[in-house]
């Protein structure tokens, strides 16, 4: 007999329920609504925070982070819509939709973040100040993607780009201007749901099937530098010290030690 | 055209929807709501419960299947974003017709066969003629397919059922309530962007009317096999209604759609109004984007 | 690991401290579950015996009762299945258990 006390309590559920529970729209809808109602574009409607002031080559640097981060936020959304057609189960394709729909919300407040900042046509700025190793990343992703390698997708897109990301991001909202900092924190929220799912699906995966480790391995070998590269440009840029990164880059590789890869 | 799909952005689509019409559902019906008890009790309206979802969730499966193929078809950043929200409304509409599958007592263990027993291989065709354009990420005959076609034969469908339902069993109406909602943006959606884009390509028209004659050829195949057997059930639930008036339980305003009597109508009735239903909108709408609609022949 | 829905206070074992979760503003998951996670506040925030730290996503998972080694918990922020163990410093720790 469950008390009114435990009653709800998630450590309870099955372990099926649980993913049942968490893969479902019915999750992501009643967690999001937690974060977004009355965030019109991932800000909050009150208090209306003023526009900060912010120095020419400041602004001019968070455009072009903000132009990455899309680069990104693109190659996630173009990449889990495509995967949901080989996605191995109704569960993980329910997942992926709502990733789909949190990558274009990324993407689009984002996009309204930089028309804020005076960019008159943010689409055509993300292409000119994108990052080549960023790029060339979500080429490889994409090609992941098209070749319906399933184990691969999942690595590239919801291990290191999202843990990428995530950690990036926590490192950027310490930083930021309060308006930029909401809207990152608002995407962070976002992001656990990502990188979880992509981490314990990879775990399950390599538990079952041992022998894709060597296939990933490879993969990681790969992206990691473009990962890395990509990662130390916009650290300068967003101003983190450099005795702060050893500790990032150790937040960034800590998912792949989980999973058994060396760091 | 830029303008227009501003009305389709992520904000727009978070108030409306998830912040909107579905604030205080679940799985898209209100909380706490049940099947309606005539269903839940009878084995011949139960089975025609069954078979009835088990072809919304095979058509939403080809939706969701198609609009997240399209995502990176799409030719510009907006489009992108919009399917993207089709995307989870399409997954939200497999959820809650899987979840409905699960309220008339079929069990997780056995979802995959009831689908492969009880779905219409008509409508499989329909849904392969569809993807097979979004495999090749043809931007332009996908979004006709799926928002014009698929979309427009969904809406009228839903519709129908909705007023079937709306007295007799609430919980499914208010199920469906929501995925008309979502589906006018889609059909919107179709046709405002296509419009454009048939213009820009009209060399694609003769595919395109191809695949629009293929597809319809398999819905109306579909409706046949669908109605044909729906006989006895449709007689059970009037047999009860009947019943349930006789010992005094008044019954309900006489539904009805498109001019005909749902409580009274034959299925070869039922059958030809949501047939002509459909094919009057397909007309229009193509009609609408610069396509003509090609009539297949009788399946 | 312990599975909670077949362990109700059996045997030999010491009782659990029980405790009353309020909500603490995390709000990242569906209202019913939110007063189970809560943010943690960095390196320097302690964590009661009924909380532990989920090594993915940095969030801390609360319990309505003590937890133990061995007990498995759910991050539902980032949708991890984990089992508290002790860590080096003989704190209680989360691992992820991916099996």
């Amino acid at each position: 007999m469950v008390s009114n006390r435990t009653k709800d309590e998630p450590h309870r559920l099955g372990h099926d329920v649980f993913l049942d529970e968490v893969h479902s729209f019915e999750f992501w809808f009643q967690a999001v609504e937690g974060y977004l109602s009355d965030h019109p574009y991932g800000c909050s409607r009150t208090p209306v925070v003023a526009e900060p002031e912010i120095a020419e080559s400041a602004r001019d640097g968070l455009i072009t982070t903000l132009c990455n981060y899309c680069v990104g936020e693109t190659a996630a959304l173009e990449a889990a819509s495509s995967m949901i057609a080989f996605a191995p189960n109704r569960r993980s394709k329910i997942f992926l939709a709502t990733q789909v729909v949190d990558e274009a919300r990324h993407l689009e407040v984002l996009l309204h973040r930089l028309e804020q900042l005076g960019v008159a046509d943010p689409e055509a700025e993300v292409d000119l100040r994108a990052n080549r190793s960023l790029l060339a990343f979500k080429r490889r992703l994409l090609e992941l993607v098209a070749a319906r390698d399933w184990e691969s997708a999942v690595f590239a897109q919801n291990v290191i780009l999202e843990t990428m990301e995530f950690t990036v991001f926590s490192a950027h909202i310490e930083l930021a201007d309060p308006i930029t900092a909401e809207v990152l924190e608002g995407i962070i929220k976002d992001e656990r749901r990502h990188m979880g799912f992509g981490e314990n699906d990879i775990g399950r995966r390599l538990m079952d099937a041992p022998h894709i480790r060597a296939r990933l391995a490879t993969v990681r070998e790969e992206l990691d530098p473009l990962v890395l590269d990509a990662f130390e440009e916009t650290l300068d840029q967003i101003g983190v010290p450099r005795s702060e990164r050893p500790d990032l880059g150790r937040r960034y590789l800590s998912s792949v030690t989980r999973l058994g890869f060396d760091s | 055209m830029s303008d227009f799909l501003s009305a389709y952005s992520i904000q727009n689509w978070l108030e409306s929807c998830p912040q909107g019409y579905l604030l205080d559902t679940e799985y898209g019906h209100g909380i706490g709501e049940k099947e309606s008890e005539a269903i839940a009790s009878n084995s011949t309206l139960r089975e025609e419960s069954i078979r009835t979802t088990v072809q919304l969730v095979v058509g939403e499966r080809c939706a969701l299947a198609a609009s997240s193929g399209l995502v990176n078809a799409a030719p510009d950043y907006p489009s992108k974003r919009f399917l993207a929200t089709q995307t989870l409304d399409e997954a939200r509409h497999v959820e809650i017709f899987t979840q409905r599958l699960y309220d008339l007592g079929v069990k997780k263990s056995e979802l995959q066969s009831t689908i492969d027993q009880y779905a219409n291989p008509h409508l499989v065709k329909f849904a392969e003629v569809l993807l097979e354009k979004v495999d090749k990420k043809d931007f332009v005959a996908g979004v006709v397919g799926q928002n014009i076609v698929l979309e427009g034969l969904a809406f009228s469908v839903f519709e129908m059922l909705h007023a079937t339902s709306a007295a007799a069993n609430p919980k499914f109406a208010h199920t469906l309530a929501g995925t008309i909602a979502d589906e006018r943006r889609h059909v919107g959606f179709g046709e405002n962007r296509i419009g454009s884009l048939i213009k820009e390509f009209p060399e694609k028209k003769p595919e395109i009317e191809r695949m629009q004659k293929d597809m319809t050829y398999h819905m109306l195949a579909t409706f046949s096999a669908a109605f044909s057997g729906a006989g006895a059930a449709m007689n059970e639930g009037r047999r009860l209604a009947a019943q349930a008036e006789e010992a005094g339980i008044p019954s309900s305003e006489p539904a009805r759609w498109h001019g005909a009597n749902l409580q009274t109508a034959s299925p070869e009735e039922m059958e030809a109004v949501l047939a002509d239903t459909v094919l009057g909108e397909f007309k229009t709408r193509l009609s609408r984007i610069g396509l003509e609609y090609q009539t297949p022949s009788a399946p | 690991m312990t599975d909670p829905l077949l362990e109700e206070e059996v045997g030999s074992e010491e009782p659990r401290q029980r405790f009353v979760l309020d909500e603490t503003g995390f709000d990242e998951v569906p209202k019913k579950y939110r007063r189970f996670y809560r943010k943690w506040g960095g390196p320097t925030d302690t964590l009661a015996p009924n909380e532990v730290l989920c090594p993915v996503c940095k969030v801390v998972i609360r319990s309505t009762r003590e937890l133990r080694v061995g007990d498995r918990v759910y991050c539902m922020p980032c949708m991890s299945r984990l089992v508290v163990a002790k860590s080096a410093s003989g704190l209680l720790e989360a691992i992820v258990n991916y099996g």
